[in-house]
């Protein structure tokens, strides 16, 4: 299938830039490995989206993905292997299928960093989480350690606090202590760009390179959402970079 | 897709001959909330799988026993023996290639 622009992931980022590909009357696909919302489908209550105080991250990521669909925007649940660039356009090839397109727009979000190979071993068989709120349930009156030290690792412990028995805090290099049953992970996030790494320019931390544009360094990629190299990653960036690189796409079609 | 609770699990699970497919989850869980429909859709296109969900704060001790340590968990049984667990959302596909094996 030949489609004009493929969005590379359905979180905030790659769905707005969808909705903008497809109003602006080109044809456009989404591809997603797990589910469409991103990191957001964790959160319990968001209260900085304008519009809809206190919405699950789960209800938002669906109420956007009813409106994908409203605009008759196909999403595709297949993990993008490789990106290609051709004398055309692209070939983008999924673990099943292959498709092809003109431009593309990058909006596959950041991961949590992993525990560190010592600490990992350390964790032994323990259960390793990497989200408070999704996991700490399971831990009711049992002691548990946090790892982290930034705004993420202290949030999770005031979380974990009224759920576990104890609730231990150690930093990224620390020994885990012995009687915790749980990890809970705290210690950044990692892009997402591994698969495009010979595609466009990362940075030194693997964030794709471009200005507020959203321009990456090879011609018809564009970037949108946290994987991009910019200051400040929220929901309402995410969208506006969704718009942005959108519009560049669009741009970029028109003059090839 | 039924609901069920420890109670019903041997008889539901671990006596049944078959493929039975099932989804730890909770109320508060939002990815358990996404994940349902496309459990349910599973559900009506493969009529040989039995999916069943298990509700993790009704049902604790079933969810100890299992070693469920974050949700959504997907456990499958084949005649009563787990053969595949994976965590997180899961597209059709995934889920399909689980079963297959």
């Amino acid at each position: 299938m030949k489609y004009d622009v493929i969005v590379v992931g359905a979180g905030i980022a790659g769905m707005t830039a969808a909705i903008y590909v497809k109003r602006a009357g080109k044809s456009v696909l989404v591809l997603e490995s797990v589910i469409h919302g991103g990191q957001i489908i964790n959160t319990i209550g968001i209260e900085n989206w304008p519009g809809d105080y206190g919405v699950s991250g789960a209800d938002l990521a669906g109420k956007i993905y009813e409106q994908l669909g409203k605009l008759g925007i196909e999403v595709e649940y297949s993990e993008v292997e490789t990106i290609e660039k051709t004398s055309e356009g692209f070939t983008v090839k999924t673990d099943d299928d292959e498709y092809s397109c003109g431009a593309v727009i990058l909006a596959v979000g950041t991961e949590p960093r992993r525990l560190s190979e010592k600490q990992a071993a350390d964790a032994g068989k323990r259960a390793v989480s990497y989200c408070a709120t999704c996991d700490g349930a399971l831990y009711k009156g049992k002691p548990v350690v946090v790892v982290g030290s930034g705004n993420t690792a202290k949030h999770e412990m005031k979380y974990l606090e009224n759920i576990a028995s104890k609730v231990y805090h150690i930093h990224h290099d620390e020994p885990i202590p012995k009687d915790a049953e749980a990890v809970f992970v705290a210690i950044g996030r990692t892009p997402n760009t591994k698969f495009v790494k010979d595609l466009v320019d990362l940075n030194s931390e693997g964030y794709i390179v471009a200005e507020e544009d959203c321009i990456t360094s090879c011609s018809g990629v564009f970037v949108a959402g946290d994987c991009r190299t910019k200051q400040v990653r929220q929901l309402v960036t995410a969208a506006g970079d969704g718009s942005v690189a959108a519009e560049a796409a669009i741009d970029y079609l028109a003059k090839k | 897709m039924k609901d069920i609770n420890e109670g019903e699990f041997e008889a539901e699970v671990l006596n049944y001959k078959g493929t039975v497919l099932v989804d730890f989850n909770a109320d508060w869980c939002g990815p358990c909330r996404m994940f349902r429909p496309i459990l349910q859709a599973f559900a009506k296109q493969h009529t040989d799988v039995k999916v069943v969900g298990v509700n993790i704060d009704d049902n604790d001790e079933l969810a100890e026993k299992y070693n469920i340590s974050t949700i959504p968990c997907l456990v499958v049984f084949k005649d009563g023996e787990e053969v595949a667990r994976k965590e997180g959302v899961l597209p059709e596909k995934k889920i399909l290639k689980m079963v297959e094996g």
